[in-house]
């Protein structure tokens, strides 16, 4: 007995001497009135360079869904190969005029477009050149530590190495820019970090999918 | 005079019947479904000049239309649609009907994205079937469109038409006169400005042109007599009450909120000033204010 606690003692304490043992940052996003923000990017930035893991970027999908992009913000680590499967029985075009990624697919439906790398950080601003109204955001960050909020406001990021962090936000409707929203986070191992933003936000303003003044005249 | 029979209530039965048709078919193809319903008020139906011949009516539209589009490549699209509609009026029950109309129209973008120039050229052929079956005609537009959104907030496009409307001649009321009072060509002109207040609503301001021929519903009248070109009994109006073809110019003014609750529906209310001058110095205004809805699916 004595020799099974003695190993779990040990066992304990090579756990908590293991480096880079995982902690956990919530936050929470709110605008300038109360209210939870949804689609709002949040990235970690670790000060420590040998944190920055450089795991291979997964693999992503930007959907197409009721002449819409799904997700309407989509988070991704740089390299990261996206796919833009088209779900709608129509067929898109699918463009960005970026900075960070200017590219276009060719009209096409279903899977058949080919993966796009977005191999520099920065936002993406998604189009489609048959339907005005579809616009949609890739965020290429460069740190593998990044969430988004859900409609509740809120984002986790998981399996951070303690240690200091610049945590920022983004979010398309953002009155003022991404580098104002920096701080700096010390992340410990014993237990998640929470941290919460209000964000001033601009009134989202999209091309209308109907749209038309139509004339009743007839003089 | 005839009294339709076959009229407004068949054909908008047929149209019913193959919007309907065409729903299985549409969710499933490349086929887009809308719909559009409006409460409409015109101060002047006839187009008259003189108070005591001014009738006001209020009038209800629906409208259900289809169309697919078919990219080309990057720069153009062809447009294949068609549009069934009734309209029914609360007062001048002979004036409802039922229409049925296909269109064609060829887009041209400069560019890519929502913010390019374009122009589109199309043409439509529609027919009207009225309760009043007399009024009954074909309706063919040609128009040639262009414009460009500045922005998300600004909107910009003009529009030509050549719109000619094809029914047949009613008997002579006066021996020597044509009684193809209800047929008319005319040139218009459209220039339309939207602006987005937020992301669901919408200015819009439209200035309209148009010359041609207009119907003005009267009851006899020497002036307007002598300056008309046609002239047929009219009994949607009442009784002993012409309607006298004239060449005239209009100028009109629109101006609407639009509201889209949805990403798919779209609410709207409207108001229209049109002043026409027609020949031999008859002049006549109207208004028409309106309550609009429109669901794309």
């Amino acid at each position: 007995m004595n020799r099974l606690l003695a190993a779990a003692a040990g066992l304990m304490l090579l756990w908590g001497a293991l480096p880079g043992h995982a902690g956990e940052l919530r936050v929470r996003v709110k605008d300038q009135r109360g209210k939870l923000v949804a689609d709002a990017v949040i990235l970690a930035v670790p000060l420590d360079a040998k944190n920055a893991l450089r795991a291979k970027p997964p693999a992503d999908a930007v959907d197409q869904v009721d002449k819409q992009f799904v997700p309407y913000v989509k988070p991704v680590f740089v390299g990261a190969k996206v796919r833009f499967p088209n779900s709608d029985h129509v067929r898109h075009q699918v463009y960005s005029f970026s900075p960070a990624k200017k590219f276009e697919l060719p009209l096409y439906a279903g899977t058949s477009a080919p993966p796009v790398v977005f191999d520099k950080p920065g936002v993406v601003v998604l189009g489609c050149n048959i339907h005005d109204w579809m616009v949609g955001y890739i965020y290429v960050s460069e740190t593998p530590f990044f969430a988004k909020t859900e409609a509740a406001g809120t984002a986790a990021i998981e399996d951070m190495p303690p240690g200091e962090y610049t945590v920022r936000v983004w979010h398309p409707g953002m009155e003022h820019s991404e580098e104002a929203t920096a701080r700096r986070v010390t992340l410990n191992a014993d237990g998640p970090s929470s941290i919460e933003w209000e964000l001033g936000l601009k009134p989202a303003l999209r091309v209308p999918r109907v749209s038309g003044a139509a004339s009743s005249g007839y003089p | 005079m005839e009294r339709g029979h076959p009229s407004a209530a068949t054909l908008g039965a047929f149209a019913a019947l193959l919007a309907f048709g065409a729903v299985p078919y549409a969710a499933s193809g490349d086929w887009t479904l809308g719909a559009a319903a409006a409460l409409r008020h015109d101060d002047n139906v006839g187009n008259a000049q003189s108070s005591s011949d001014i009738v006001g009516d209020t009038a209800v539209d629906a409208r259900l239309s289809i169309f697919q589009l078919f990219p080309l490549d990057e720069s153009y699209s062809v447009t294949v649609g068609g549009d069934l509609g009734g309209e029914a009026f609360r007062r001048l029950t002979g004036l409802n009907n039922a229409s049925l109309d296909g269109a064609l129209a060829l887009k041209r973008k400069w560019g890519l994205g929502a913010f390019v120039p374009w122009a589109r050229a199309g043409a439509s052929v529609g027919r009207s079937s009225y309760d009043d079956s007399y009024r009954n005609a074909w309706n063919y537009r040609a128009t040639l469109a262009a414009g460009r959104r500045a922005d998300e907030r600004w909107n910009l496009w003009a529009e030509y038409a050549f719109e000619r409307r094809a029914a047949r001649s009613q008997a002579e009321e006066v021996p020597g006169v044509s009684g193809d009072a209800f047929s008319q060509t005319s040139h218009n002109v459209a220039a339309n400005l939207e602006y987005s207040v937020n992301e669901n609503a919408f200015l819009a301001l439209g200035l309209r042109g148009r010359h041609g021929d207009v119907v003005s519903t009267t009851r006899a009248s020497k002036r307007i007599y002598y300056a008309s070109r046609a002239l047929a009994d009219d009994p949607a109006f009442g009784p002993d009450v012409y309607a006298y073809k004239l060449t005239g110019t209009t100028y009109g003014v629109r101006i609407g909120v639009n509201y889209a609750p949805t990403p798919h529906s779209l609410l709207g209310c409207g108001f229209e000033r049109f002043d026409t001058h027609a020949d031999g110095g008859n002049r006549y205004t109207k208004s028409v204010s309106e309550i609009t809805w429109s669901y794309r699916f």
